[in-house]
């Protein structure tokens, strides 16, 4: 009897993720389209000597141009105009995370399903992954672990058994110097209970982004479109940088950038301080319904 | 096709469930009795994670069979044992670990001893419990270059560890929190405590030679404020200014942290079974003893953050030959000859 149940639960299973991998429009769908951008520009990928690839210069006069692009949104919620938060599958990675790789178009866009018909005002999510699930659980979400793990994103960040939320490459300076910063949490454990406790950095940032105009969902599928401007990686609210290479502690255009120190300032920068700042380097150009 | 995969696996996964649900019902009485870990004089107390996950009779031999079990990396060719080796103490004699294909890892790879009273792991100590270290080699691509559930396929069709999972946890299910369990507390078993040290500590009839006499008095002006107590380290992070790890990922205790304080500080090793564990530092910059006391004595790199002990002594720990070759003799009475013989 057991048996018979698991194979009908395994069946439903099989036949539930089935239709998710289709994405016809529906009327209850919203369309997340991010584009990433140096200010206006949207970016050009491309190594050290590519003629195509989008040279940025910061504010303090460093030209960048970056050769790979990916980031994590996750804990999705949309806020109704009359103030009512909707959850998008927030503890479920499979369904409700996504790697946004700027190398790959269809991951530009993400598509939300089966959205409570209203009027929406405000769109929430988060920068990387909290806390809570931010562990290399591949039991639990096979889905989005085999998606961060492909050879072509590594978006884990195995020692510290959390993900990658930022992953950039890319060159900097006249003699294109390169550059390569990572973010990801390094905190674990409770603060509460001393034996567990890690006391890292939550690299976790929660975006809150108001809609140039309302969504309306059942009617059509709306799409939104984010901007994520990466000239605010060195030129941010936060903090204005400069990059260096080397080995010092302040070194942090190549990977000593995992001195979790340096990286927060970047980190700052793209998702907001979270005390004055909690939309970072995104925005919403447009509502489409 | 990848999604029709997937699925597959899934369904795999619930006819693993039920089959092992019906070897629960059939195995309801197997004697698992908890091993008692025998707290020697003056240790610290358990590691707290040690209460949440007592090691077993049947938990402890599952551990050990998965510590050596090659199948838990991506090409089946190395396992826990290939870098933790027996003969040295759990540790290998490489500078830095060596992993599938040759791959060379960040840093030295640290004997595993007395686990069980240690409160941070690693280099760096972003492991505090024991139990969320062992998928870290397992996916890591200069370990063993795998994933949790690749590993479990292959594992599982192996009798013996339905056998063994049955026997340790009540019914045969794989799963990834059993594995990590078991390998813990078959490691939380490893305790080194039959030193001549130890011996003499405890007046089982053996004395320290003249020269081991000297060095232990030594040892106890020059090294243990740092290396201290019953274990031989305070459990600290500190920068003592050792030669850089030319990899930019490393920054010590600061790429957990993110202070400035912490950057290039080490976990305080503990100096048991030291003689066994050559090479020495972070990522094996000294090949013996001898050199780190050299090393030592004369001019450590310096920094903002270099241990205050060492700033005050002028970048140094000052010592003749003649005290360096009395420490060392002291250090050679930690090793525990039982500890490195298999059983």
């Amino acid at each position: 009897m057991k048996n018979l149940t698991n194979i009908l639960f395994a069946s439903a299973l099989a036949v539930a993720l089935t239709s998710c991998e289709k994405s016809e429009p529906a009327a209850n769908n919203v369309t997340l389209h991010f584009n990433n951008t140096f200010k206006d520009k949207t970016i050009v990928l491309g190594d050290a000597n590519s003629t195509q690839a989008t040279i940025n210069t910061s504010a303090n006069g460093q030209t960048h141009q970056f050769s790979e692009l990916k980031y994590v949104i996750s804990n999705i919620r949309l806020v109704k105009t009359d103030g009512q938060e909707v959850p998008y599958n927030i503890n479920d990675l499979d369904k409700g995370a996504t790697v946004i790789d700027h190398s790959k178009a269809a991951t530009l866009d993400y598509v939300l399903s089966n959205i409570p018909t209203g009027d929406y005002k405000q769109l929430k999510f988060g920068l990387g992954i909290k806390q809570e699930i931010n562990t290399l659980d591949e039991v639990r979400f096979p889905k989005f672990y085999a998606t961060a793990s492909a050879n072509d994103t590594k978006m884990m960040w195995e020692w510290g058994t959390g993900y990658r939320f930022t992953k950039i490459e890319g060159f900097y300076g006249s003699d294109k110097k390169p550059l390569s910063i990572h973010t990801g949490s390094t905190l674990d454990g409770k603060r509460e209970d001393p034996s567990t406790y890690i006391p890292g950095v939550n690299a976790y940032r929660d975006i809150t982004l108001s809609l140039s105009e309302t969504a309306v969902v059942g009617k059509g599928s709306p799409m939104i479109t984010i901007k994520a401007d990466f000239d605010k990686l060195l030129s941010g609210k936060t903090n204005t940088i400069t990059l260096t290479s080397g080995r010092g502690p302040n070194d942090n255009a190549t990977p000593n950038i995992h001195t979790a120190d340096q990286m927060v300032k970047f980190v700052d920068n793209l998702g907001g301080n979270s005390k004055n700042d909690n939309s970072g380097m995104f925005s919403v150009v447009s509502v489409k319904n | 096709m990848k999604p029709t995969i997937s699925i597959l696996f899934l369904s795999l996964i619930v006819f693993a469930l039920a089959c092992s649900r019906e070897d629960a019902e059939e195995n309801l009485n197997i004697d698992n009795p908890e091993i008692q870990l025998a707290i020697p004089l003056d240790f610290p107390s358990l590691n707290e994670a040690v209460h949440r996950n007592p090691p077993t009779l049947y938990g402890v031999e599952l551990g050990k069979k998965l510590f050596h079990e090659k199948k838990l990396s991506g090409n089946n060719t190395i396992s826990c044992a290939s870098c933790h080796q027996q003969a040295n103490a759990f540790a290998d004699s490489h500078p830095q670990a060596i992993g599938i294909y040759g791959r060379v890892g960040l840093r030295n790879t640290p004997p595993l001893q007395n686990l069980a009273f240690i409160k941070h792991y690693n280099w760096d100590g972003n492991k505090r419990e024991l139990e969320k270290q062992p998928l870290v080699p397992i996916i890591t691509h200069e370990e063993m270059n795998s994933s949790i559930l690749e590993a479990i396929g292959k594992i599982s069709k192996d009798q013996a560890y339905q056998i063994l999972f049955r026997q340790a946890f009540g019914d045969s299910e794989i799963t990834p929190d059993r594995i990590y369990k078991s390998i813990a507390q078959y490691e939380y078993t490893l305790l080194s405590i039959n030193s001549k040290y130890d011996k003499i500590k405890r007046n089982e009839g053996l004395q320290f030679s003249v020269i081991e006499a000297r060095g232990y008095q030594l040892f106890k002006s020059k090294c243990a404020s740092c290396h201290s107590g019953e274990l031989f380290t305070d459990q600290s992070f500190r920068n003592i200014g050792f030669p850089l790890n030319p990899s930019t990922e490393e920054a010590g205790r600061g790429r957990v942290t993110g202070i400035p304080a912490d950057y290039m500080s080490f976990r305080v090793p503990s100096l048991r079974n030291i003689a066994y564990t050559a090479p020495y530092g972070s990522f094996g910059q000294f090949k013996t003893l001898q050199a780190v006391l050299d090393y030592m004595a004369e001019d450590v790199l310096e920094a903002d953050n270099l241990d205050p002990i060492l700033k005050a002594n002028g970048n140094r720990i000052p010592m003749t030959a003649q005290e360096k070759s009395d420490i060392i003799a002291f250090l050679h009475t930690l090793s525990d000859e039982s500890f490195i013989t298999p059983q």
